[in-house]
């Protein structure tokens, strides 16, 4: 009973500093002797694997690109010149303040809430498995989820068929007048002819832009002489390109097609939509019951321009940040949801039930019992995810095309460039190196002074 | 370091006394006048491995590999073949570093050339090799091989970058013929975008595309010799010349030209570029890149080079004579041994090129090569359009700058050039590339 | 699964008639739409993989044109061929093997350096102590990068370069400190009184270490495990750099069937799917495992 209390004390303050052994003279020699054979394997190869690589970097910070000149803090120096760091800075600051708070509140989350759920196992799994995948996959996942054009790209094409189901596209989106003399475009997107006709008059327009695989099966070559009554408007849309070249503009040419579909309508002089009427098989249209002594203009509506969805531009400024963010937690939360699920796990569970039958709510116990008794753990992976953070360079340097690398550049991906990426500026690597070092020192030291005095 | 390259050339000069003495007693091509012919050298019980991109995938790594084992068949030598992928210079350096680099490395750039052989990380090369090379090859080649005079490779393989690829249905249809002139071809994009079809797609993500449609336009506007000084920054990127070359490119780069538009673009990389133009319905009716995009074509799509896909050579401008930008892949010595520079010379024959040239997918700058062993019209024509040009065959001018001005992503001349395509501001982008230039060039 | 037994079978045992019968009806109450909401984030959080799954389905021409959607309804896109093809590759299944040889012994001697130092860390105490873990820790910071090239000298020296020994040490040494600092923070929360009677048995610090130490700190340690094993599996780069042709694993074998101007997605697609398997399959047996060792804790 007394053991179980002890515990229980124990464990709401993780941070327990370690027993005091008996203190004897011999004691504090005998202690560092045992630890060091505990602690040898560690520090040697930390020793000649991390340790030595930094004083060898620090050093050859100091030297020009070949490796031969001491040029001193000259690389340095052009580190602060340099535009392309400070955005790599900026970028890398809105990382580490938004990602790994992000990213541990989604896995806190997940892994609370899977403890309710029987298939946990196979959400923690699929939660997971991005972890599972390398990172040059997960950017070509996500080049695929990003990309811009609604056929290939999910998120575009996904908006593109929601934005179809309110609105389809025109039957000839993209298509343009043939001839730009006497026809203007409209603001809602349509071509209105800039005279005016009578009705009685003929007035055939031709477009062009139209792909042959665009032009409706139906369509049949373009009439030529269309007859308008006393009081129509009549004429023929037609394709005016003949497949093949040869053809002349602004006249209809043996081969060229009508095209079935196109919407027109006829204006009054003072702006109404007087008539409407949609272009048969060969092109031919027909606007009835207009009045015979006014002019009326001519125009393609806009429905039959009006073109799908084009995508956004995920991968570009100022979308590409948060789009990488994305990725990176997508991959990263799986992480901190199985770190801090088994944290969870360890926890006994007499001490939330204690809490429950002293009244609390589900959500009070969450907040005084078991956040605080996580907090080690949480620490763990904010730490962790910190500098994993600000190491992060691969991800960034497949997932973003180069067109966008300059607004997305982050000080690690700087210093891979700067070494390896062309230049091979040993000298400007190594400085970019220790730069990053230097900056994560002291939120280091802050982390592990606050959590050393107890979280 | 400084004691093991001394080492290292004295080693190197022992080993040219040695081959010198060697050739001289087996009478072998001596008087190198006459093509040398094939090493007679006999490298039983030798190994050595040999380092290039060429990866499994495009197929290059078997032909590499036939090369090799003609190679091997002559001499008698054992080669190994290892693929290092595009990061060649991050795979070599710390093998370098280490001590163990290959004994023969193929590097795509004369500057990564210029770097390891600041490093000593090079072999000069022997006589033979040498003597070989110069019978063989434009001097072009040995000057861009070597570093304060001494030759250190032979430029093996070769890409034309003056290529301009379109979809002969798409063109057919809409009755344009290939142009030849640059007139021609901005009157042919007008017909293509009447036809309904996006007139050209451009890789406008990585940068590298644009810098080799500016170095194209460039040379044939500027002429050779100022190509020369605007590659080592000997006139600025301000001079009348740039800003007219410029201003051609402008007239092509035009959103309403491109395919996916000026956004569609930037976000385009060169595969998907290749693939807009030769998809089914196509999306694009040309694009312009190097003479591989014919093998990106062949894996990448399900159109057919010759039927579906063919190039013309990249439009003159203003009556400009035949020009090729030219990039590739230089056999480098990196560890002094006899049957890596026996080799090198090898590499620099007809012969070694033929085994690949008729294979399709190489192109080679040798003299010697007959260029009636490319497999199909397009290769030989691409060759001879190579061989042909002369000395108005040029480098890639960004693989010859300081990497952080001519192939570094996002600055430079390709993060300009990207800027130049979203903006169409072309004073604006002299000056900055002559900024950009002036910093780098120091 | 198995938790939520424990956990409903400790609750009833522990709590009084009342409070624990309102309890169970809340969180059955709630559990309903958690359910729900938990699924639809798994649907949305495997998509993307899983378009990355039909997408090696596809032959390259395929992938470069449509969305990996259009082959739900036109299944005659689908093939294996790529499928096929990297595994008809010989060079493919020897990196697949040396990929197991440097994966397997990274983990475990990772895990036994890190808790060794760990337990040093946690449970005795000596001088300096803190200053060391704090430099320990403070080495997380640095990138792999800037190892490459001192390494690579070290390693030449060593004749270590190009080996498989050369590139297991390099991975254990860089996971040690997120490794220490883990296990530490673990080991911290082991009750004293436990270790105080082992020691009081007369037990060593290393029997100490290895009856009660470890056997408590299995979850994490299991956690540790996964990670290295999968961190290690995905290398490309230490791999590219330290491991010759010999030595090759799985990701670089697959790196030298990329297509130099390819969309490459096919190949990519394919061999994720291969390399993917083993992880996963890593992943589900541990996790089954340190449930095991928290029923054991929880049980105590």
């Amino acid at each position: 009973m007394s053991t179980e209390q002890t515990r229980a004390s124990d464990e709401a303050r993780p941070a327990t500093a370690a027993p005091q052994a008996p203190s004897r003279r011999s004691g504090a020699g005998r202690r560092l002797l045992v630890a060091l054979v505990f602690l040898v394997p560690a520090l040697l190869l930390l020793g000649a694997l991390v340790v030595y690589p930094i004083f060898f970097s620090v050093l050859r910070s100091l030297y020009d690109k070949p490796g031969d000149t001491f040029v001193g803090l000259e690389n340095y120096t052009r580190i602060f010149e340099d535009r392309q760091t400070f955005i790599a800075l900026r970028n890398t600051v809105l990382w580490v303040v938004i990602v790994p708070a992000t990213v541990t509140a989604i896995g806190l989350v997940f892994a609370v809430l899977t403890e309710r759920v029987r298939w946990s196992t196979a959400f923690k799994t699929v939660v997971f498995m991005p972890m599972a995948i390398s990172f040059l996959s997960a950017g070509v996942i996500w080049r695929i989820v990003y990309e811009i054009d609604p056929g290939r790209g999910l998120i575009n094409a996904g908006l593109q068929g929601a934005s179809d189901l309110v609105r389809g596209p025109g039957s000839f989106p993209g298509a343009r007048p043939s001839i730009e003399d006497g026809i203007e475009p409209t603001p809602e997107g349509g071509y209105r002819t800039t005279d005016g006709y009578e009705p009685g008059q003929t007035v055939d327009l031709g477009l062009v832009a139209i792909p042959p695989d665009l032009v409706p099966e139906s369509a049949q070559p373009a009439a030529t002489s269309v007859s308008a009554g006393p009081d129509e408007l009549a004429g023929a849309i037609w394709l005016d390109f003949t497949t093949g070249g040869g053809g002349e503009r602004g006249v209809v040419d043996p081969t060229e097609r009508g095209l079935p579909g196109a919407t027109v309508a006829a204006i009054a002089p003072d702006g109404t939509v007087v008539a409407e009427a949609k272009a048969g098989d060969d092109g031919t249209y027909v606007l009835t019951g207009l009045d015979p002594g006014t002019s009326y203009r001519v125009e393609l509506t806009r429905d039959t321009f009006r073109e799908s969805f084009q995508g956004y531009t995920w991968l570009a400024t100022p979308l590409v940040i948060p789009a990488t963010m994305v990725a990176y937690i997508w991959i990263w939360a799986g992480f901190a949801m199985v770190v801090i699920a088994s944290g969870l796990a360890a926890i006994p569970r007499e001490m939330l039930e204690a809490a429950r039958v002293d009244g609390a709510t589900e959500w009070q116990v969450f907040r005084r019992v078991t956040v605080p008794l996580l907090s080690p753990v949480l620490v763990v992976v904010l730490v962790t995810l910190v500098i994993n953070v600000l190491k992060v360079f691969d991800l960034v340097l497949v997932l973003v095309p180069g067109s966008a690398q300059a607004d997305a550049n982050v000080i690690a991906l700087q210093m891979w460039r700067a070494s390896f990426g062309g230049a091979n500026d040993f000298g400007l690597g190594s400085a970019l190196a220790v730069f990053l070092f230097v900056l994560v020192l002291p939120a280091m030291f802050f982390n592990l002074k606050r959590f050393r005095t107890g979280a | 370091m400084l004691m093991q390259g001394t080492m290292r050339w004295i080693r190197a000069f022992a080993l040219v006394a040695t081959l010198a003495l060697i050739a001289a007693a087996c009478g072998n091509g001596d008087d190198g006048t006459d093509t040398p012919e094939a090493p007679d050298v006999d490298l039983t019980g030798q190994s050595i491995e040999v380092a290039g991109v060429w990866a499994e995938g495009t197929g290059e790594l078997q032909r590499i590999n036939d090369v090799l084992d003609a190679f091997a068949d002559l001499t008698g030598a054992s080669v190994s073949f290892t693929s290092t992928g595009d990061d060649i210079a991050a795979v070599l350096g710390p093998r370098v570093e280490g001590g163990d680099p290959p004994d023969v490395a193929f590097l795509p750039q004369p500057g990564l050339l210029r770097d390891f052989a600041a490093q000593d990380a090079l072999i000069p090369l022997d006589e033979t090799a040498t003597a070989t090379i110069e019978a063989n090859f434009a001097s072009t080649w040995s000057d861009l091989a070597s570093v304060d005079g001494t030759l250190y490779g032979v430029w093996f393989k070769l890409s034309n970058k003056s290529t301009f690829w379109y979809n002969s249905n798409a063109l057919g249809d809409a009755g344009v013929t290939p142009p030849t002139t640059w007139d021609e071809l901005v009157a042919g994009m007008a017909t293509l975008s009447d036809f309904g079809v996006a007139p050209h797609a451009v890789d406008g993500a990585s940068g590298w595309v644009l810098s080799d449609w500016f170095e194209n336009v460039y040379l044939r506007v500027a002429g050779p010799e100022m190509y020369d000084q605007l590659t080592n920054h000997e006139i600025p990127w301000t001079d009348p010349t740039v800003i007219t070359a410029l201003e051609r490119m402008a007239e092509v780069m035009q959103g309403d030209l491109l395919a996916g538009g000026t956004d569609g673009t930037l976000q385009s990389e060169f595969p998907n570029s290749v693939t807009l133009a030769f998809a089914d319905p196509p999306q694009a009716g040309m694009v312009y890149e190097g003479d591989f995009v014919g093998g990106v074509i062949g894996t990448e799509t399900d159109a057919v080079v010759g039927e579906d896909a063919d190039f013309v050579d990249f439009p003159s401008i203003d009556g400009s004579p035949t020009s090729v930008v030219v990039s590739g892949d230089a056999a480098v010595l990196m560890r002094d041994s006899e049957a890596g520079q026996a080799l090198i010379n090898y590499l620099a024959t007809a012969e070694a090129a033929e085994v690949w040239a008729s294979q399709g997918g190489f192109t080679s700058a040798n003299t010697g090569v007959d260029t009636s062993v490319y497999p199909d019209d397009i290769t030989r024509r691409s060759a001879e359009a190579l061989v042909g040009a002369g000395d108005a065959a040029k480098f890639d001018m960004s693989d010859l700058q300081p990497a952080e001005f001519g192939s570094t992503a996002g600055q430079g001349i390709w993060g300009l050039l990207q800027e130049f395509v979203r903006t169409g501001d072309v004073q604006g982008t002299a000056e900055a590339l002559e900024d950009a230039a002036s910093r780098a060039f120091g | 699964m198995a938790t939520t037994a424990a956990d409903e079978a400790v609750a009833t045992t522990a709590s009084g008639s009342g409070g624990g019968f309102a309890s169970r009806m809340v969180r059955r109450l709630t559990s309903g739409p958690v359910a729900v909401v938990l699924a639809v984030i798994g649907v949305l959080w495997l998509l993307p993989t899983f378009g990355l799954l039909m997408s090696s389905f596809r032959s390259a021409a395929d992938n470069n044109q449509s969305g990996w959607w259009t082959a739900i309804t036109d299944p005659a896109q689908l093939t294996i061929a790529n499928y096929q093809t990297l595994l008809d590759n010989e060079g493919l299944v020897r990196s697949f093997f040396n990929t197991v040889l440097i994966s397997v012994p990274s983990s475990l001697i990772l895990v036994l350096i890190a808790a060794l130092a760990a337990f040093a860390f946690a449970w005795i105490d000596f001088k300096g102590r803190d200053v060391i873990f704090l430099v320990v820790v403070a080495l997380l910071v640095v990138p792999l990068q800037i190892s490459l090239i001192p390494v690579s000298r070290l390693y030449g020296q060593l004749g270590l370069f190009g080996t498989i020994p050369g590139v297991i040490l390099y991975h254990v040494a860089f996971g040690l400190p997120f490794a220490i600092f883990l296990l530490r923070n673990f080991f911290i929360g082991i009750p004293a009184e436990l270790l105080e009677a082992a020691r009081m048995d007369g037990a060593g610090e290393m029997k100490v270490f290895f009856r009660v130490v470890l056997p408590l700190g299995i979850p994490a340690i299991a956690s540790l495990l996964i990670f290295q094993f999968m961190w290690v599996w995905n290398d490309l780069l230490v791999a590219l750099v330290f491991a010759g042709p010999a030595a090759q694993p799985l990701t670089a074998a697959i790196r030298e069937q990329l297509r130099t101007f390819g969309g490459n997605v096919d190949i990519i697609a394919t061999g994720s799917f291969i390399q993917m398997a083993v992880p996963l399959i890593v992943f589900f047996a541990f996790q089954r495992y340190f449930v095991q060792g928290l029923l054991a804790g929880s049980q105590r």
